[in-house]
């Protein structure tokens, strides 16, 4: 197993926006490396009077929490309390109708969408991996910011999450676990601060959904990575966060140490 | 103008109203034969039969009249279509915020183009005869490339809104999250049409061919004509195409890069 350190990319680059090749039809931006360290971002996350009402109906009800740096924070709730809603707030996939997301104290909507997408990554209930190869997928992040990823930086992306050798596979021939943990490959080859998990074991087995969360708390652990996880099983919420929020109808009930909030409900 | 017309009128009435009977008599025997298998579609018939004579004396009157004004009527009849025909792309994207108004500039830049080029170029003549039979040709294609792009881009972009939220959730562009989906959109507007040039006297003889050649025209050059005006339909169809889908891409997405469109 490589470095921790080799997770972090060790090459920025400018975009060049003269030619435009194809990969698996996806329009690719041509780039020119320069070498420089990005430097592993500490993050924390603030939320302050969130709401979010559409067509009418109130989907999340002036929700204040503060996520500090490093800390996983689980969301749990019956299902339509909200919860991805909240989730899907938090890296501006849908927008606010009222409150504000802060990092590191700075209101998100002073930071360009793209960027903010990048610093705070998000894997989905449902893997969502575009038609091609794994390496294909793996690079697409970084490949909208005008960076390359080289073969090593796949290499150990995909050692990190237990697919060596993954790199030329279709991810059509993909198991469901196998394709959730490129997903979360493809996340991390963003080099995010932050990490929001919607369901990421949802609709996988058992053993594959205890394997997928043992990576990632193995993931947020190393990286001291701010991690917020939406969750409907609370055995995982007890085993990987160290607080939890409920919500229900859209409304803040509790928040506290996972263990006093599960034991109170 | 209008003696011209009464004159013309007359002249023909009689062989065209004894045409229309016999196409009636026809008609009326498939009636009375779907009778036999309880197939009753005769008051549908009759009706069909007699809206469709009237509203084609109609029309006729009203082109024979129309053909006779300027170049200015020609091009009022030409963006009357226009609008027409974006009415009519616009059903296929209903609850897209201003549809109408998207599909006029797809079509106008679509077949405007064309129209306007070929008038450059001398290949199209500034008669009205000329212009609005052909400019209605190309508006018609256009409307169709028009509809057909818009309904296959909504609907690729509405059946693979995870694909697209998963791009935008690593920090992708709006427009390369759903370039696959613009690029499907063009291709299936276009195909009707690319098909229809592959086939192009082989399977059909269209109707500029064959009007050029019952007026007296030279075949080879009638041919060569009906040509041009497929390519140029082709063309309209491609722009219009096109246009009508990067339009909506960009009502797809909001300036905060989140996708408007939920899942289909």
């Amino acid at each position: 197993m490589r470095s921790n350190q080799d997770l972090q990319m060790s090459a920025t680059t400018i975009v060049g926006y003269t030619n435009l090749s194809r990969d698996q039809g996806f329009p690719i931006k041509a780039v020119h490396h320069v070498s420089a360290d990005r430097a592993h971002e500490v993050l924390g996350l603030e939320t302050r009077n969130l709401s979010r009402c559409v067509a009418g109906k109130l989907l999340l009800d002036s929700i204040s929490v503060q996520v500090p740096p490093g800390e996983v924070l689980a969301v749990v709730g019956p299902s339509g309390a909200g919860k991805s809603s909240f989730l899907r707030l938090l890296n501006r996939l849908d927008e606010p109708t009222g409150g504000s997301v802060l990092l590191n104290g700075e209101d998100y909507r002073e930071i360009a969408p793209r960027e903010l997408r990048r610093r705070v990554g998000m894997v989905m209930q449902t893997a969502f991996l575009f038609p091609g190869t794994v390496a294909a997928n793996i690079s697409f992040g970084p490949r909208q910011h005008g960076e390359t990823l080289t073969a090593d930086h796949i290499a150990v992306l995909l050692d990190r999450v237990g697919l060596p050798g993954y790199q030329d596979r279709d991810v059509s021939n993909l198991s469901g676990g196998e394709a959730q943990r490129v997903s979360v490959a493809r996340t991390l080859a963003n080099a995010p601060a932050a990490l929001l998990l919607d369901e990421p074991t949802s609709a996988l087995d058992e053993a594959s959904a205890r394997g997928i969360e043992e990576l990632l708390l193995g993931i947020t652990q190393e990286r001291r990575m701010t991690c917020v996880i939406v969750t409907h099983n609370r055995l995982q919420a007890a085993r990987i966060a160290s607080r939890t929020m409920v919500l229900e109808a859209g409304r803040l009930v509790t928040i506290g140490p996972t263990k006093e909030v599960l034991h109170a409900c | 103008m209008l003696a011209d017309l009464l004159n013309n009128l007359s002249s023909n009435l009689t062989t065209g109203l004894v045409q229309a009977a016999g196409a009636i008599v026809l008609c009326v025997a498939v009636v009375v034969a779907c009778r036999r298998f309880a197939v009753h579609v005769e008051r549908e018939a009759a009706v069909a039969i007699a809206r469709g004579l009237v509203q084609m004396v109609f029309v006729g009157v009203v082109l024979a009249l129309l053909l006779h004004g300027s170049l200015l009527v020609g091009g009022l009849i030409l963006l009357a279509m226009t609008i027409a025909a974006a009415l009519t792309a616009a059903r296929r994207a209903p609850d897209i915020d201003g549809s109408v108004l998207l599909s006029f500039w797809a079509i106008a830049a679509g077949s405007g183009a064309v129209i306007a080029g070929m008038l450059a170029i001398g290949m199209l003549q500034t008669s009205i005869t000329m212009l609005v039979p052909v400019g209605s040709m190309i508006i018609a294609n256009a409307m169709n490339a028009c509809a057909q792009a818009a309904e296959r881009f909504r609907s690729d972009v509405t059946a693979h809104v995870g694909q697209v939220e998963a791009g935008l959730a690593l920090g992708a562009d709006p427009a390369v999250t759903v370039a696959p989906y613009v690029q499907s959109a063009v291709y299936a507007s276009l195909l009707p049409r690319l098909d229809m040039l592959k086939s192009l006297g082989l399977v059909w003889i269209p109707g500029v061919m064959a009007g050029m050649m019952v007026s007296g025209a030279n075949p080879v050059y009638a041919g060569i004509y009906q040509f041009i005006i497929v390519v140029m339909i082709l063309t309209a169809s491609g722009i219009a195409g096109l246009i009508m889908t990067l339009l909506m891409r960009a009502r797809a997405f909001t300036p905060a890069a989140q996708l408007t469109w939920s899942r289909g």
